[in-house]
């Protein structure tokens, strides 16, 4: 049983390794940049490397970035893992923070009936916003690719209408809603007990991580759970691995693409309402400006398992907030970070690099362990 | 602000010039999508192709003075970046659309991370003095009435845009390369045993595409504005591409489809200012690529069942007077 | 005089110790037709690629004009006036019948390509050597037969002189495959050498000059046709020296399991695959299906499976009708198939090992509980099968594709039996595969029916079929053209007239033992 522990666990270190000599590798690169730009490069790495722990209200930004980071990733590695290569998280979020936002700004409900609806109501949206191009990939072939990146236009202008003609305060110089009220907000994750008030009050203050908090947690479970533990998760991934094995084992291929397409969209629907009622506790334009595209870089580096998803979007997060720190601190703009994040897609996902950098490594190894191995003789079995 | 007033903006010439303005960043990296798309593969980069050059040509034309070394460089910029995609997506076998994207956020990081180096500004280049390409004035047409305002006084890329729609099409369906690339898009394995490199025209593919791209990319920052704003393409790369699909994957209907989405564009700011909501309109040439979608597919559909039944019925037809003799 | 084409001493093993071609000496003169038969896997194909300069021979040579040749691929085949129409068409759908005819060498004018030319050209041609085409018309709208004319017009006009038809005529309705034998004909009368790949022997006896038959990779010989009976041919064939011993208990056959009735498949193109097929299978019996590949049995097992739709006819288990119904409920009508081509249906090859058994399954008690799969469950039905089927891993957990290709069938099987099925339907179930894997799947075949479950074997190695079914039926051409209620009581030469179509029972002669 040993030898079976030791390939699975090969496995999963191989893995691991690429993944980690990736962001490795474009760190350096990173550093290599700043080095020829800077006129302080020690110093600006260094606020990009420890910025985001610095500060109380830096670890703030650095936790709510990476909440949306991580329920977009999550959203992603749903879809990627069926081989549905949806990017229609920027629609769903838009659509989830709209829907979510105006119930949270106009339904006179009571706070503990207000925020579940919200809340709700931008999954339900998000998931309808996934249904639509899973149903046209599904039953007529149409490119994914095209068709959400047409919903996603089509979100924004939808977002921008409401936002313009119906929900900002009539007269305003600014396309922005009112902030929310009490009762539409997501309260701070921490609760106001009396012998944590000190901190409860600092969070409070100074950062945005709301009870979102909790629900990502609960999110991350049920991905994983949906993905490796029910008989939808068990379609989702036959699908991904061979369409035909799938309906020839008697799969309902297209049930499972629509709603793989629209389960994605659940979750990115509850970025878009942690976006609203969490970051900015209104509605603002362009409220998922940077984000489109995220989720990818994050389902990309947790390999498409939810379980991973979370260190990826920590990870991820921690890059981008320590990026704004040392914007900040030095003379190195915070876009750095993404010339870092798009040499990570293409490490990670350059098929022949590992192979490639393999040979090297056995090249040298095996020449330098030609001479030890003359004398060791042929005991070495495999 | 009545529908006869609307009618009336429409059919005006500046407005129909202003369509052609405005398709211009449209059409040139839609022709480039068409090309690597006929090739076999999906160009989502266009985006940031368009990004790169447009920063290199405002860059290279501030600091040489010259408009021509901005225009050349922002090509040779735009298509190096094309050929690292090619190299990821054939001889990495990266995923194409992965690849893509990553170059799209390189390209978006890169170009606002240079810019701040170089002006301390992370909005715009308005700090550098760069150069605007040539408007054209075309003699005689110029001085028509009408026709004048619609079709002379537009800068070079416009004119450039239509000249290389005619020269795309050309290419692809009039030279053997050109025929090479879309053997090799659609049937790599009968390509390749007819002596075509299939890797190697894909390559060529990507390089034009980047070369169109570029251009797009430079309408937008020496001619349509004349200087560089962060996220200056503002989606154009992925318009584009959905214009490959809507105007069939030929190159006259990319153009068209192009030019419906800047006719709405256009559309939309001359509503905005008649206080209707320009966004709904906006949002049609969206929605009408996603209805495409679904046509094409229903046709396609449609023709299918229709051929197999009655080759059902022919044979059906056939062997039933036929199969008692057996 | 030296024949035009001289192969030498071909051998050709391949990397895993397959000997498709063992010592096979071959030629050809000039403006002759030669036919080349033999059953699947008699190393036609092979010997044919290593002719075209795809495959490279592990020794022996290649003479032509009596000058010996070294083809290092298929462009040094053409430049020396080889051309070959595969199987499968090369054609570029949505180019014209010109434009492919003349893709890769287009007739072109400072640097641009003369359509018009281009169209002259295939139109000449096509009249020269009497291959009737529409030059202008898009190839994705065409029939097969054109389809076909236009690849063997992609070869003249690289300058063919020696045409490879491999198997030209498996595509073709009846009266294509007339119009291609007058348009071979024309072939040759204007100097062409013409080398014709078939299984059926009306077709050699109708087509050719000499005919060479293989079998086992071996040159059984070659003999001017007009000598040649077609019953000598087929022994010739289907002979066999290595026969195959298989222990099983006498068949005590059970009820009617599967009613098959009148049931017809035409393909998209038109073509009739399966004409009003009928018969039965019952519990406790293998029902071989025996026939010469491409005659219909691929589609009479997907249409059986709900992978494909019937266009008449039906299917039934115990009164329920399971044709034109999805895969899912054709399983649950207690039917398991072993698929034909394993690694594009059978298996999801990065997926482990585990979760390729359960497809069938994953849904239900015990392997469901309530919302979720119980895993513990998986895992140790894994366990077990792989134990009980003998599949080499040292887990469930690890991907299929790190399997032999032995063991990845052996998962197959492992599923597919398991399921207790009434019905199981295998089709080719020990293709290429080793021989210790070969010996267990039959076995436990034959354990199966003992016990009483109804099999439906397909395969193309008649020996496989004659010597593990209890009764036979053979498919000729989508019909069914003789039955065999004993396997044991027939002879492989009797077989292998029918399946070649040269013999054919009557309706009511079928009509007591289907």
């Amino acid at each position: 049983m040993s030898t079976i522990r030791k390939i699975l666990a090969i496995r999963a270190v191989r893995e691991f390794l690429r993944i980690f000599l990736a962001v490795f590798a474009a760190l350096v690169l990173g550093f290599l940049i700043t080095l020829a730009v800077s006129k302080q490069p020690i110093e600006a790495y260094k606020a990009f490397l420890l910025g985001p722990v610095s500060r109380f209200n830096r670890f703030g930004d650095w936790i709510e970035e990476s909440i949306t980071l991580i329920l977009l990733g999550l959203a992603v590695s749903l879809a990627f893992r069926a081989k549905q290569f949806s990017l229609g998280q920027d629609g769903q979020m838009l659509m989830g923070a709209l829907v979510s936002g105006s119930i949270a700004l106009f339904v006179p409900l009571p706070f503990l009936l207000r925020v579940p609806l919200a809340l709700l109501a931008a999954m339900l949206v998000g998931f309808i916003w996934g249904y639509i191009p899973g149903y046209l990939k599904a039953h007529l072939d149409a490119n994914e690719i095209v068709s959400t990146l047409m919903l996603n236009t089509i979100a924004l202008k939808i977002y921008d209408y409401f936002l313009i003609f119906w929900i900002k305060p009539p007269g305003a110089g600014y396309n922005a809603s009112d902030f929310f009220p009490v009762e539409g907000k997501l309260p701070t994750f921490l609760p106001a007990l009396p012998f944590i008030a000190d901190l409860q009050k600092r969070f409070a203050d100074h950062t945005n991580i709301t009870i979102m908090l909790y629900l990502m947690i609960i999110a991350i479970v049920v991905a994983f759970f949906l993905m490796f533990r029910t008989p939808f998760g068990y379609e989702l991934r036959t699908v991904g691995a061979n369409i035909k094995f799938a309906r020839y084992g008697g799969i309902d291929t297209k049930k499972t693409i629509i709603l793989v397409f629209a389960v994605s969209g659940i979750f990115a629907g509850l970025a878009g309402a942690h976006l609203a009622m969490g970051i900015h506790t209104k509605l603002i334009a362009n409220i998922t400006v940077g984000l489109g595209f995220e989720g990818i870089v994050v389902a990309i580096m947790a390999r498409n398992n939810p379980l991973f998803v979370p260190i990826a979007g920590l990870a991820y997060g921690y890059l981008r907030a320590g990026a704004d720190v040392m914007e900040r601190a030095s003379d190195v703009s915070r876009e750095m970070v993404l010339v870092i994040q798009a040499i990570i897609i293409l490490l990670v996902t350059a098929e022949r690099i590992l192979p490639m950098v393999q040979q090297v490594i056995t090249a040298r190894r095996q020449a330098a362990a030609g001479a030890a191995e003359m004398t060791e003789g042929e005991n070495n079995v495999v | 602000m009545s529908f006869d007033h609307i009618l009336k903006a429409i059919f005006s010439a500046l407005f129909l010039a202003n369509i052609l303005r405005i398709s211009t960043p449209l059409i040139l990296p839609a022709l480039g999508g068409l090309v690597t798309d006929l090739a076999g593969a999906t160009n989502i980069a266009l985006e940031g192709i368009m990004l790169v050059a447009a920063f290199t040509g405002v860059v290279v034309s501030a600091y040489t003075k010259s408009v021509t070394a901005g225009i050349l460089c922002g090509i040779l910029s735009g298509v190096l970046i094309s050929a690292l995609l090619a190299y990821f997506y054939l001889y990495l076998k990266t995923d194409v659309f992965l690849a893509g994207i990553a170059i799209n956020i390189m390209a978006t990081g890169g170009t606002i991370f240079l810019l701040y180096i170089l002006t301390g500004d992370k909005g715009n280049s308005s700090k550098l003095a760069s150069g605007m390409a040539p408007i054209v004035h075309i003699p005689l047409i110029k001085d028509i009435p009408f026709l004048g305002t619609v079709l002379s006084g537009h800068n070079i890329f416009t004119y450039a845009a239509f000249l290389l729609t005619w020269l795309v099409a050309i290419f692809l369906y009039r030279t053997p390369l050109g025929t090479h690339l879309r053997a090799a898009g659609e049937n790599p394995e009968a390509a390749a045993t007819l002596g075509i490199d299939v890797k190697q025209t894909q390559l060529i593919a990507f390089l034009m595409s980047g070369f169109l791209a570029s251009l797009g990319g430079l309408n937008l920052s020496m001619a349509y504005l004349t200087l560089f704003q962060r996220e200056m393409t503002a989606g154009r790369g992925f318009i584009a591409l959905a214009a490959v699909y809507l105007g069939g994957r030929k190159p006259w209907g990319t153009l068209i489809a192009a030019m419906i989405f800047g006719f709405a564009d256009a559309l939309s700011n001359q509503l905005a200012s008649l206080e209707i909501p320009s966004q709904l309109v906006q949002s049609i040439p969206y929605v009408v690529t996603i209805i495409a979608l679904v046509v094409y597919a229903l046709q396609k559909r449609a023709q299918l069942i229709e051929r197999t039944r009655r080759f059902q019925e022919r044979e059906l037809a056939k062997s039933g007077g036929g199969a008692t003799g057996s | 005089m030296t024949a035009l084409i001289e192969m030498r001493d071909i051998v050709k093993v391949y990397p895993n110790g397959v000997v498709a071609n063992d010592r096979v000496n071959f030629s050809i003169e000039r403006g002759e037709i030669h036919a080349l038969v033999g059953e699947n896997g008699a190393g036609k194909t092979t010997l044919m690629k290593i002719l075209y300069g795809m495959e490279q021979p592990t020794s022996g040579q290649i003479f032509l004009d009596g000058k010996a040749q070294h083809f290092r691929s298929s462009h040094d085949a053409i430049a020396a006036g080889i051309g070959m129409v595969h199987q499968n068409f090369m054609l570029v759908p949505s180019f014209t019948v010109a434009e492919n005819v003349v893709l890769g060498q287009e007739p072109t004018r400072r640097g641009f390509i003369e359509a018009k030319r281009a169209t002259e050209i295939t139109e000449q041609l096509a009249q020269q050597y009497g291959l009737r085409v529409e030059a202008d018309a898009i190839v994705d709208s065409i029939n097969v037969g054109m389809r076909q004319r236009v690849e063997i017009l992609k070869t003249l006009y690289r300058g063919a002189q020696i045409l490879i038809l491999d198997e030209p005529t498996a595509v073709l309705t009846p009266q294509e495959t007339q119009e291609l034998f007058n348009a071979v004909h024309a072939l040759v009368q204007q100097g062409k050498t013409v080398i014709f790949i078939t299984h059926k022997l009306r077709e050699v006896k109708e087509i050719s000059d000499r005919v060479s038959v293989m079998r086992g990779g071996k040159m059984m010989g070659t003999l001017p046709t007009v000598e040649a009976t077609r019953e000598g041919l087929a022994r010739m064939m289907v002979g066999r020296d290595v026969f195959l011993t298989v222990n099983k208990p006498p068949c005590k056959r059970g009820k009617r399991v599967m009613e098959v009735r009148d049931l017809s498949y035409i393909t998209e193109t038109g073509r009739t695959m399966l004409h009003k097929v009928s018969f039965n299978i019952y519990a406790g019996e293998i029902l071989g299906i025996a026939g010469v590949e491409g005659n219909g049995q691929t589609e009479l097992v997907e249409v059986l499976t709900g992978l494909r739709s019937a266009a008449s006819g039906e299917a039934r288990i115990g009164g329920k009708v399971v044709t034109n119904r999805t895969p899912r409920e054709v399983r649950m009508a207690s039917v398991a198939h072993i698929p034909e081509d394993r690694l594009t249906n059978g298996l999801a090859l990065t997926a482990s090992i585990d979760e390729n058994l359960i497809v069938d399954r994953y849904f239900l008690p015990p392997y469901r509980k309530g919302l979720v799969i119980d895993y513990k469950q998986v895992e140790s039905m894994g366990r077990e099968l792989i134990k009980k089927f003998d599949i080499r891993t040292p887990t469930g957990k690890l991907p299929v594709n790190s399997l032999s290709g032995g063991n990845m069938q052996k998962v197959i099987v492992a599923r597919e039996f398991s399921s207790s099925p009434e019905l199981l339907i295998a089709a080719q179930p020990t293709r290429g595969i080793d021989v210790g894997a070969t010996e267990f799947i039959r076995d436990q075949l034959v354990q199966k029916r003992t016990e009483g479950t109804a099999i439906l074997l397909v395969s193309a190695d008649l020996a496989e079929v004659m010597s593990l079914s209890d009764r036979i039926i053979v498919l000729y051409e989508g019909e069914i053209t003789g039955v065999f209620p004993d396997a044991s009581k027939v002879s492989e030469e009797e077989i292998g007239l029918y399946m070649l179509g040269l013999r054919r029972q009557t309706r009511e002669e079928m009509e007591a033992y289907l």
